[in-house]
């Protein structure tokens, strides 16, 4: 199953048996300092969405949580309590201040907003891109070659130029302020296609041919047996579609910027990043992107073993 | 029993229908903006609302929208755009030569009592097109402690700032901080007596004047007494300020609530500009409350109405009264804002005085990313200072020729 | 049952040659037929008005419709080709900031590109392992950087990579006699800084250094990116890898693994095996990331946008930038829109000729 495997060699010199212990040990060093340089910026990221603001100024390096929990950023009688208040050194007093600014927003229906066009996007480009991927790798028409090379040509021009005939189009087709406008023109997507297109490319053609004789058409044939082998590619587009859509800025905001009961995340964050201009409140900014990225981290740490564990591909190929 | 439900039920039916029915017959106009403070979000909804109370035919649709330019010229292109919206001064003259405003001017009441300067930022070709909703200057803005500790007096000319400047730049802290670009640099190009264009709309930028005023600024920076907001580690001036590693910043009017709340153990205070040798100025930024253009406005009277009652004398004492950051565009309501603010602030009110527009002929774009460069260039000791007027003013001149 | 289908389907599939192609054509056009309709709608024909756009003088404002719906032909004049007259052959501001957009998105291409693609590749391949444990922590941990969105983490490296921020205070810690680098404010070029190391300035190399080619001096051609674009290359490879790596990983979870146990029979070893089998079975994979890496990096904009604007001294003005700053701050999009059409041209060349090397045009 694994790719390059380095206890599977059959016959082993000494030397090779030495390999075979110190690569693990130095893959995982390898492994372990680069999982570090990713996570890192996270972990700061979440210990100054916890702090007060002076301390977020004073010592945005500090990240040791220590009690008391829940402080008050503000004596009772509103006076700023200063940064030596609340952080010393690498540690600090937890405090939910951001948190508290940050939900008076209308972050719950943000949240739910989000969701709902990530899923609805993420379900239709699954079926929509896995079909137009499948055509274009499989099937022989006129003009495949032609829809494809335009396919990617739509991908190679600075999506910011398409954006004011992109709004005119959907002002004439009434799409403008509601959320067909966002998911219509999303639920197909040219990467989504064409990473498709590229997966299935590997699929070695008896098995259709397999399935033919079994006379299958083409419709049956693709949805009985072709998309359930295709499960690690389609993790992958979903996690990207999902993820996509949930980051997803400027399609949502010329679709329903002007009304913020359509708003998504994004947006939503935006627009607290838009109050302060150059003074951030950091605290509360930190404490969106937390909020913002939770869900996704989630859902991609659910998800990520059907890279390997749904892949029934492996198993039908040896037949 | 059941009778009076049913006839409460069918009371409520109706009054539902007749107000929906009313709301039909209702004119609704959406004003747009960008997210202030939740402070000023809420103090503009309940103008609005006040507004809504005075015009009972009139609904009004507050939109605060991100990435507010894009969001606008989007809409102006498609035709389609909310009828009241911000104009940043700096955006007025492209969007009133594009024709997406219509200048309503001699519709403000008592305009008179609106600061002279703000007026001229918002008049194109001799028509004033909107009435400012607020405004900020540029002041001094400088650390109590640190002036205390080095025995310094507020300086008022330019001698005396580099002077103390000087005195106050130590290994870790600087004298002076401020932002490498041009809203910081354009102060001392008037204090100089140097323009960017002529009355009749010419360049004028290229004089010695506007020389000497930029080897004055970047001569803080090479002389190392003035160190950028980036070099000391910050996002911005009022943020290395706040931390202490500034004595001096040149900061608008977004600073005092800023500093309020994330620095509260900087002591400091604020300041006029020192004057330079041709005398005081200062920038002004403002934003005004634009009109939809009659061709694309469907409410143009009730349109108007919003905006003259949001920016009258009682919008500006609303202003006012909020004690906000940015101050009441109305000599009228001065008086209140400084009572709700504070009278140490009295120095960003006199800059309305004598203050000088952040805004630019259609086009400038470019002359402005010109500028910031030549600027960051000298202090890098890659461009002289006459090299970096010459480079900006022939931008400049294409503009204006790309434009005719 | 099964039986009389299978007949049935030999019966088809001796009929004709002609309607088995009409058959297929058919079939086609139906799995395409959704998405070529909203690919034509919201992403062709806004594609042909930009190309429109590009012949015109048109400043992104003024609008094309009156309120009452009709077509405001006062909106704009049509200018023929002027537009990338200006921005490719005559001397002026414009030719001189297309070729410096064009010199500093091609440093950032060929620095960004090959190097993201081989980190992906060999985390993936880690990652893959049999004996790894954790395997879900690493994932997810590669992949972490690629989930927020590019805003939330540029601000976050902006936070990190200030002058007095932690990244440089971890430096001085070590090195105490290290002096503050600005991340990202300084405009120095690599390559010109490595020279410089060498002894060679501009002064030294000779007259050629001096020679403008399409407005921008020889010496600066051979810049190198600068020490802020080298940051912004280095998160934009930071953020992408996830996203390449779970591609590659995923591609690799598809090679059968009798593959690998029939060439451990033959005796390879695990360096033939990666070279002989997963590098040509990973073509197809390898050809679409090397084409989205292309089509992503010369597009680079969001980065740009949050932490530098373009600056410093124009060192971080990407071509995609460029197009935003024209049509969109500088209020001409016609001049932005015929960028735009320049940087698909670009795009489109480098992706042919990838394509002929990487042998993606088997795979397709």
């Amino acid at each position: 199953m694994g790719a390059v495997t380095f206890d599977q060699v059959g016959e082993r010199s000494p030397f090779q048996k030495i390999l075979g212990r110190v690569l693990p040990v130095v893959g995982y060093v390898v492994l372990i300092i680069a999982a570090l340089t990713q996570i890192v910026p996270f972990v700061l990221t979440v210990a100054n969405s916890f702090k007060c603001l002076p301390a977020v100024n004073a010592a945005p390096a500090a990240f040791l949580p220590l009690p008391p929990f829940g402080v008050a950023c503000k004596t009772p009688e509103g006076e700023t309590l200063s940064a030596d208040a609340t952080s010393s050194g690498l540690a600090f007093n937890p405090a939910v201040e951001g948190y508290q600014q940050v939900f008076q927003q209308n972050l719950g229906l943000w949240l739910v907003n989000s969701a709902i066009f990530s899923v609805v996007v993420m379900l239709l480009r699954l079926v929509l891109d896995s079909l137009a991927g499948y055509a274009l790798a499989r099937i022989k028409f006129p003009g495949s070659r032609l829809l494809f090379i335009g396919m990617l040509g739509t991908m190679m021009i600075p999506a910011i130029v398409l954006l004011i005939p992109r709004f005119i189009i959907l002002r004439q087709l009434g799409m403008v302020n509601n959320y067909s406008g966002i998911i219509i023109p999303l639920m197909v997507d040219a990467f989504g296609i064409f990473l498709m297109k590229q997966f299935f490319e590997t699929i070695p053609s008896d098995i259709e041919e397999a399935a033919q004789v079994d006379g299958a058409n083409r419709f049956v044939m693709f949805f009985r047996v072709i998309l359930p082998m295709a499960t690690p590619a389609l993790t992958a587009l979903a996690i990207f579609s999902f993820q996509g859509m949930w980051n997803n800025f400027l399609d949502i905001l010329i679709v329903v910027g002007g009304n913020q009961n359509l708003w998504n995340l994004p947006l939503g964050l935006s627009f607290l990043r838009g109050q302060s201009g150059e003074a951030l409140v950091w605290n509360e900014f930190l404490a969106g992107s937390v909020v913002t990225t939770l869900p996704m981290a989630i859902l991609f740490f659910m998800f990520q073993r059907y890279f390997v564990e749904g892949s029934t591909y492996s198993g039908l190929a040896g037949q | 029993m059941r009778k009076s439900v049913l006839g409460v039920a069918v009371l409520a039916l109706l009054l539902a229908l007749s107000v929906s029915g009313l709301a039909l017959a209702q004119e609704t106009i959406q004003l747009a903006g960008w997210s202030s403070s939740d402070a000023e979000n809420a103090a503009l909804t309940a103008a609005v609302e006040a507004f809504e109370a005075a015009n009972p035919s009139i609904d009004v649709e507050l939109i605060f929208a991100p990435e507010f330019e894009t969001f606008m010229q989007t809409g102006f292109a498609s035709g389609d755009y909310p009828n009241v919206f911000y104009v940043d001064s700096f955006r007025l003259q492209d969007w009133a030569s594009s024709g997406v405003l219509e200048p309503y001017g001699d519709q403000i009441t008592d305009s008179e009592d609106i600061y002279e300067p703000l007026r001229n930022i918002f008049t194109y070709e001799d028509q004033l097109y909107c009435a400012p909703k607020d405004f900020s200057t540029l002041a001094l803005v400088y650390n109590t402690d640190m002036f205390e500790a080095a025995g310094v007096e507020v300086p008022t000319t330019w001698e005396e700032l580099g002077a103390a400047a000087t005195a106050l730049a130590t290994e870790d802290v600087a004298g002076i901080t401020t932002g490498i670009e041009l809203p910081r640099f354009l102060p001392l190009l008037y204090q100089n007596g140097g323009s960017i264009l002529a009355e009749d709309g010419s360049v004028s930028l290229n004089s010695p004047e506007a020389i000497q005023a930029v080897e004055t600024f970047v001569g803080w920076y090479t002389a190392g007494v003035g160190r950028s907001p980036a070099d000391l580690g910050a996002g911005w001036a009022g943020e290395a300020f706040g931390q202490g590693k500034a004595a001096m910043t040149i900061e608008g009017n977004w600073i005092i609530q800023y500093l309020l709340d994330q620095f509260p153990d900087t002591n400091w205070s604020v300041a006029e500009l020192p004057a330079g040798p041709a005398g005081q100025a200062t920038m002004a930024f403002t934003v005004c409350y634009g009109v939809a253009a009659a061709a694309n406005n469907d409410n143009l009277e009730a349109s108007i109405a919003l905006a003259d009652f949001l920016t009258g004398p009682e919008g500006a004492q609303l202003v006012a009264a909020g004690g906000f950051g940015p101050m009441p565009a109305r000599a009228s309501a001065a008086d209140a804002w400084l009572t709700a603010r504070g009278e140490e602030f009295a120095p960003f009110v006199a800059g309305g005085e004598y203050a000088r527009p952040w805004s630019f002929p259609p086009g400038f774009g470019s002359f402005i990313d010109t500028f910031n460069t030549g600027l960051n260039e000298a202090i890098a000791g890659n461009m002289t200072a006459a090299e970096v007027i010459e480079s900006a003013a022939e931008i400049a001149q294409e503009a204006i020729d790309d434009m005719s | 049952m099964a039986q009389a289908a299978s007949v049935k389907s030999v019966a088809t599939r001796i009929s004709t040659q002609a309607d088995s192609k009409f058959q297929d054509a058919v079939a086609g056009w139906v799995f395409m037929a959704p998405a070529f309709l909203v690919i034509f709608v919201f992403l062709v024909l806004p594609m042909l008005a930009a190309v429109f756009f590009s012949l015109t003088n048109w400043n992104g404002i003024r609008p094309l419709f009156t309120g009452d719906g009709s077509f405001n032909a006062e909106a704009f004049e049509m200018v023929g080709l002027e537009n990338y007259q200006r921005l490719l052959i005559e001397d002026g501001s414009r030719q001189q900031a297309f070729f410096t957009a064009l010199k500093n998105t091609v440093y950032f291409v060929m620095g960004v590109v090959p190097v993201q693609t081989i980190l992906a590749l060999g985390l993936a391949v880690i990652v893959n392992q049999r004996w790894l444990k954790g395997k879900g922590f690493f994932r997810t941990a590669f992949y972490f950087p690629s989930i927020s969105s590019s805003v939330v983490i540029s601000l976050i490296f902006m936070f990190l990579f200030a002058s007095n921020g932690i990244i440089n205070q971890g430096i001085k810690a070590i090195f105490p006699s290290y002096e503050n680098v600005t991340w990202l404010n300084d405009a120095t070029g690599i390559i010109h800084a490595l020279l410089g190391a060498l002894g060679i300035t501009r002064n030294t190399v000779g007259g050629w250094a001096t020679t403008e080619v399409a407005g921008i001096p020889l010496w600066n051609w051979l810049s190198g990116p600068s020490v802020t674009m080298l940051m912004i290359m280095i998160l934009n490879t930071w953020t992408t890898i996830g996203t390449m790596m779970v591609i590659f990983l995923s591609a690799l979870q598809n090679i059968p693994g009798q593959v690998y146990e029939a060439a451990t029979v033959d005796g390879a070893s695990a360096g033939q095996t990666f070279r002989k089998i997963t590098v040509p079975l990973l073509r197809p994979t390898t050809f679409f990331i090397i084409t989205l890496g292309l089509i992503g990096t010369f597009q680079v904009f969001d980065q740009i946008y949050v932490i530098s604007s373009g600056g410093p001294a124009d060192t971080t003005l990407t071509i995609a930038y460029l197009v935003f700053r024209s049509g969109f701050d500088d209020q001409r999009m016609g001049l932005a829109t015929a960028t735009a059409i320049v940087l698909f041209i670009i795009i489109f060349i480098f992706t042919l000729i990838q394509r002929r090397i990487t042998g993606g045009d088997k795979a397709i």
